[in-house]
């Protein structure tokens, strides 16, 4: 079935074009990698602030405003440039170990500012000026700095499959 | 390194993932000194924290950079786009110590000044082009 599916996406008109062209496929790679570096590099300030590690002087609050924006975009951008990439290579996609690994660790690492925000987060006016977070802030910074470089790690090696 | 073809693609994922740290420092930096985030913290805090993620990431890429290139030197040595990215990471380099350092300390807590601004454009201009240059590579 969800092999089906990506055969079908693989023989699409616009797979196909993107599979084949001289540039077009070259050009979102680069997107893709730009943005995954706004991605990773503004949540791990956070991560970096919350460990205490550096802005110890800012509010983990204020350090958050400052950055999630700018993580949120460069999610969006990865994310449809992504998708494109999945486009056009869908069959081999499939069943390829590194891809999958890749979503499954970027399950993972949504999971993560999920349970974040919905707990030690809500309460973070009572810790936010501490240089270093509570545990639980602090082993969620860890969880989002491993998963992302594992997700750098899967995505590189998907091409050597 | 020219052994296994995964020996390159654990030094070329090391390369990446110092790359994301190295991009967001640069980003954050630079869009603090231009006053569009974390206005009223001080950019001299800011910048002093952000330059040592930024230099070790930026150690971490050297490093892994001259692995990469120990692979691949007869390629890079006659690509225009590996000249470029070394003319380019020079003069990042070079700006990032001098005059963007400068900049940093005179904006402080303060409202960024029209030179401050110019200093975080070029600042990004140059860490862009590095970055540019270096796809290239495998492109070109």
């Amino acid at each position: 079935m969800l092999q089906h599916l990506c055969q079908i996406l693989y023989d699409s008109h616009f797979g196909t074009m993107l599979r084949e062209s001289d540039n077009a496929f070259s050009v979102v790679e680069s997107v893709h990698v730009l943005s995954i570096t706004l991605l990773i590099g503004t949540i791990s300030v956070l991560d970096l602030r919350m460990l205490g590690v550096i802005l110890r002087p800012i509010a983990v609050t204020r350090v958050a405003r400052g950055v999630l924006p700018l993580t949120w975009a460069g999610f969006a951008v990865s994310f449809v440039s992504g998708f494109l990439l999945f486009w056009a290579e869908a069959a081999h996609m499939y069943s390829n170990p590194a891809f999958r690994a890749k979503l499954i660790l970027l399950a993972l690492v949504g999971l993560n500012p999920l349970i974040f925000h919905t707990t030690v987060y809500r309460r973070a006016h009572e810790w936010e000026m501490l240089h270093v977070s509570p545990w639980r802030a602090r082993a969620a910074a860890i969880a989002s700095l491993t998963l992302w470089s594992g997700v750098i790690v899967a995505g590189r090696a998907i091409a050597y499959f | 390194m020219q052994t296994s073809q995964w020996d390159f693609a654990i030094v070329e994922m090391v390369h990446l993932i110092a790359l994301a740290f190295l991009g967001g420092s640069v980003l954050v930096v630079d869009l603090r000194l231009l006053g569009l985030i974390l206005k009223g913290e001080s950019a001299r805090t800011i910048g002093r924290d952000l330059s040592r993620t930024l230099l070790l990431s930026l150690g971490a890429m050297v490093l892994s950079g001259i692995a990469l290139l120990s692979e691949e030197a007869g390629k890079c040595f006659y690509s225009p786009a590996f000249r470029w990215k070394m003319a380019l990471l020079a003069a990042a380099i070079l700006f990032y110590f001098t005059l963007h350092r400068r900049a940093l300390l005179h904006t402080d807590t303060g409202r960024p000044n029209a030179w401050s601004r110019v200093a975080a454009i070029v600042s990004l201009m140059l860490w862009l082009g590095v970055g540019v240059a270096g796809r290239a590579i495998g492109l070109l």
